[in-house]
């Protein structure tokens, strides 16, 4: 039984920590590159096409590649760890870590990128992150219900993750919006889909937040709740998602500035819940000592983070729908 | 100073062992052998460690004696079945009858904390019907209990070892949730569901006292499987890591390494406190009570050799029933192989279970009802199986061991009915305290052996549905032992009444597993504690009403002349 294969060297485990944190740190570095400046590298070696300097809308778009960044980052350390654990015993298993990574380098090049165009790169692979975590879900859905016991509790505890791919399909989706966003044309509403681009995202990214919300209130209520700390990314997400509909829907000109609050809330959280969850692997036998054990057996360091991708994400949307009131 | 527990007692000095911390202690109180305490309760285990706790709780005085170790999981507790035989009852006992019984591993603990600490932790609710199996369902004895107070109070033991279950109990009136989710379950436990998937009945994850997520300093369950070797990791909720902390925080002392030979009875005809054999001599404590919970063996034995001029037959023992219907329950299995592996021995042994038999009366020839659970046999009880269930020796041993990752078992446990002829009853033969030893006579009757016929073809067919090959029987198999001092309504026909109160001395208690009239085909830990819980509740209700020195014979005559 795989959920008992904890014996074996943890190298995987370590790696995806590490690349987690790698992937965080760059991104955040990305992030901080002043919005209108060329980065040493790859973006710089492109020709300029057109000057960003302070173009909402490409704020806005590195600022979403950042948010999609993160959460291909957490999904990238996650499906690592899980994966391993499940001895990557179907070839396919592999798909999310190369999804993944790659989605993760495309996100650092748009989060550095401060041209107003899309890429046709970052859209081919956003969508493939995108499609992969539908593929995912499916696959899921069904490994749950071939198991004995179908679609239980028992199953869906311990089955494979439904929500999990979601975090991908999420990830290209912003992705993908980020290029939208980044390609509309000034003084133009930014668009996606011919929808307001700040108002969908909004209602993208709360529907994302409820869904993972979701996903770590089963992995919680597995748990028992038995640390109080557990209900915070059942309460506050849910919270946060209620906030962004009601931006989604609410005519232009308003500040939002209590939604944004909310989001930078979130995102510490979900940062926060990485220390959370090192203190739940420090409860298991051995605690920290036993790490290669305790990483697979403990709540997953790399889940949380997806709530910060989301919250980064909400708050570029609201900053859009600021600078670009129609949007 | 040896700190072999073993050997010298560790609950000493005013500290006993911190289980949850290595080399660590907590305070204890101690009490003088001259001070009166208001309880001596004689045995550590589901019954005695959960009333000493809620006694000391309720502010009374507490002293619980246990024969056995105190040990402390994290460190004294080796991944090694010999070593493991430490947890047991071994000491001289003479088996006799038709189905002599297999006493120690499967049936009998000695330490703090009794039986639960290498218990395989499955925490079943009884039937209501089985309270009053009599009259409800025409064999055996009814409890003088309520099937929906003993609701509360299972709730309440559930609580306290923070039982992991199943998020809905497929039987039986509705229960709360489990306060901890079901483990995952393992390649056997998935044999069981797919055989009942197959044959159409229900099956669920088993509830189990041990942690599915962190609670304290007590670490979750890390699956490997040595539960009936004692759990390393306080992952098990015995009560050596549940209810004694809680007794010693509250103020009860416990001593280890205590064996009492004797309860006391003055001219007056109360028990005045217990003679126990601790550091090589004979110590006598007072007591306002004692409680009796050396579990259904160790109870009858003590109470039988506390004769006096009053008492020549035994304490508590005007009805004669003391040490008669005595109840194992059955615990036949069917084995078979599996071509994918299964290795059952990860994770606790019984992660599924299915009760259809138990509350399904229709299709039986039989009174009473089964459980069967999946199983996760260790290499060395699996290998004396195969020795003593099918005599492979040798060769044919070694090359059958070589099955030993592909092997999936079911086994039972199972209804055995009350006869006063299953008995213990006191030899000549003395232990190394110069006590009497007890002789365990055992039969099956008829009734248990059309049981017994019914589970193994049943479980043969959910094994050939689950795709098992090479199926055999392993047909005499028994766990737990319960009966031999049984509680009733009627001092003629139990020896106490729902209290756990002797109708013979009003304050002798007797609150372990001997108090049960029938066994149902559930474990019987939750149904101990249960009681014991309740039977604290009892003594702090009658204290604050100034009737805990009455007569329970008073309490008797009273009702039945109502
Ligand atoms: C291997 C095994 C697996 C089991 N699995 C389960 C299970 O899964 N689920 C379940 O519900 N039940 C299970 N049981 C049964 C359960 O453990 C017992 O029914 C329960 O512990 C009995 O409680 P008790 O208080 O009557 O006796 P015990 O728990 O046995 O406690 C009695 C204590 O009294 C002490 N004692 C006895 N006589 C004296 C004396 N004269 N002086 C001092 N101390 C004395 C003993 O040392 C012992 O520690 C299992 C038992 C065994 C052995
Ligand atoms: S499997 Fe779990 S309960 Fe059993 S011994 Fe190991 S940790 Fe303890």
């Amino acid at each position: 039984m795989t959920e008992f294969d904890t014996d074996r060297g943890s190298l995987n485990a370590g790696l995806a920590i590490a690349g987690l944190l790698a992937g965080s740190v760059l991104l955040l570095a990305a992030g901080r590159a002043p919005a209108n400046g060329h980065r040493n590298g790859r973006a710089a070696a492109l020709p300029p096409r057109r000057s960003s300097r302070k173009r909402p809308t490409v704020v806005a778009a590195r600022r979403l590649n950042r948010a999609a960044g993160v959460l291909a980052a957490s999904v990238l350390a996650d499906s690592s760890v899980e994966h391993y654990r499940g001895s990557f015993k179907n070839k396919a298993m592999y798909t999310p870590l190369i999804v993944s990574a790659s989605t993760l380098a495309t996100s650092l090049h748009g989060t550095a990128d401060a041209r107003p165009a899309a890429h046709w790169f970052r859209d081919a692979t956003y969508l493939t992150a995108a499609v992969s975590g539908l593929i995912g879900t499916g696959f899921h859905i069904y490994n749950v219900g071939k198991k004995v016991g179908g679609f239980s509790w028992q199953n869906f505890f311990y089955g494979a993750p439904i929500g999990a791919p979601m975090a991908i399909l999420l990830s290209g989706l912003l992705g993908f919006c980020s290029e939208r966003v980044r390609e509309s044309r000034k003084g133009t509403r930014p668009e996606i889909f011919q929808l307001p681009a700040g108002r969908t995202m909004a209602a993208v990214i709360g529907a994302g937040l409820l869904g993972t919300s979701g996903e770590a209130g089963l992995l919680h209520f597995r748990g028992a709740f038995h640390n109080p700390f557990m209900l915070l990314p059942v309460t506050l997400p849910p919270l946060g998602a209620a906030l962004l509909g009601r931006a989604a829907l609410a005519g232009p000109g308003q500040q939002h500035r209590a939604t944004r609050w909310w989001m930078r809330v979130l995102a510490a959280m979900g940062f926060a819940g990485v220390g959370l969850h090192a203190y739940g692997v420090s409860r298991n036998m051995g605690g920290w000592r036993n790490w290669s054990q305790n990483i697979l057996n403990g709540p997953p360091l790399p889940a949380p983070p997806s709530f910060a991708g989301l919250a980064l994400a909400g708050l570029a949307a609201l900053e859009l729908m600021e600078d670009h009131p129609d949007a | 100073m040896s700190d072999n527990p073993q050997h010298t007692p560790r609950a000493r000095r005013g500290r006993a062992p911190d289980v949850f911390r290595p080399g660590g202690w907590v305070p204890m109180r101690e009490y003088g052998e001259d001070e009166t305490v208001d309880f001596a309760i004689v045995g550590t285990g589901a019954g005695g460690g959960t009333l000493a706790c809620k006694l000391a709780e309720y502010g009374f005085s507490v002293v619980a004696f246990d024969a056995g170790p105190y040990f402390r999981p994290l460190e004294d507790f080796a991944s090694d079945e010999s070593e493991q035989t430490k947890l047991y009852w071994t000491d001289d006992r003479i088996v006799d009858g038709a189905n002599p019984l297999q006493l120690g591993s499967n049936n009998s603990g000695k330490a703090v904390g009794g039986s639960t600490v290498h218990f395989a932790m499955v925490s079943l609710r009884f039937r209501p019907e089985w309270f009053k199996s009599r009259s409800l369902l025409g064999y055996g004895a009814d409890w003088p209990l309520d099937w929906r107070e003993m609701w509360n109070y299972y709730r309440e033991v559930e609580q306290a070892l923070k039982i992991a279950g199943p998020v809905n109990y497929p039987w039986g009136p509705p229960r709360p949730r489990y306060p901890y989710r079901a483990h995952p379950l393992n390649a056997a436990a998935r044999v069981l569901a797919k055989g009942c998937e197959a044959l159409g009945i229900g099956w669920t994850e088993t509830p189990l006292a041990t942690l599915s997520a962190p609670r304290g300093l007590a670490h979750p369950c890390v699956y490997r499987g040595f539960c009936v070797a004692g759990c390393s990791t306080n992952a098990k909720q015995s009560a050596l890591v549940t209810w004694i902390p809680r007794a010693l925080a509250a103020g009860a002392e416990i001593r280890d390494l205590a064996m009492v030979g004797r309860v006391e009875v003055d001219a007056a005809g109360r028990a005045t406190g217990v003679h126990f054999h601790r550091d090589g001599t004979w110590h006598f404590q007072r007591a306002r009570h004692v409680v009796v919970a050396g579990y259904a063996i160790e109870t009858p034995r003590l109470l039988l050799n506390s004769t006096n001029g009053q008492f020549p037959d035994g304490l508590a023992n005007s009805s004669g029933l003391v040490g008669e219907n005595l109840m194992a329950q059955s615990n036949q299995a069917v084995w078979g192989l599996m071509d994918q592996e299964i290795r059952s021995y990860k994770g606790p042994p019984s992660l599924a279970i299915t009760e259809h038999w138990n509350y399904e009366d229709k299709g039986k020839d039989f009174f009473g009802g089964y459980s069967y659970m999946s199983q996760g046999p260790l290499p060395q009880l699996w290998a004396n199986t195969q020795m003593a269930a099918r005599g492979l020796w040798g060769a044919r041993l070694m090359s059958d061991m070589q099955n030993y990752n592909h092997v999936a078992g079911l086994k039972i446990v199972g209804e055995m009915l009350p006869q006063e002829n299953n008995r213990v009853t006191l030899a000549d033969e003395v232990d190394q305290f110069g006590l009497r030893i007890p002789r365990v006579t055992y039969s099956w009757c008829d009734n248990d052996k059309r049981l017994i016929a019914h589970a193994l073809k049943f479980m043969t067919q959910a094994l050939e549905e689950a795709d098992a090959r090479d199926i055999w029987t392993q047909e005499d198999d028994t766990c737990h032992l319960n009966g031999t001092a049984r509680m009733g309504s009627d001092p003629a026909r139990s020896v106490v009444n729902a209290d756990c109160r002797s109708w013979d001395i009003p304050n002798l208690w007797i609150c372990d597993g001997s108090v049960f009239p029938t066994v149902g085909g559930a474990n019987p830990s939750l149904t101990i504690q249960a009681i014991a819980c309740r039977t604290a509740d009892r003594i702090r209700d009658l204290a604050g009403r100034g009737e805990l020195d009455q007569p329970a014979r008073r309490r008797y005559a009273a009702q039945t002349a109502q």
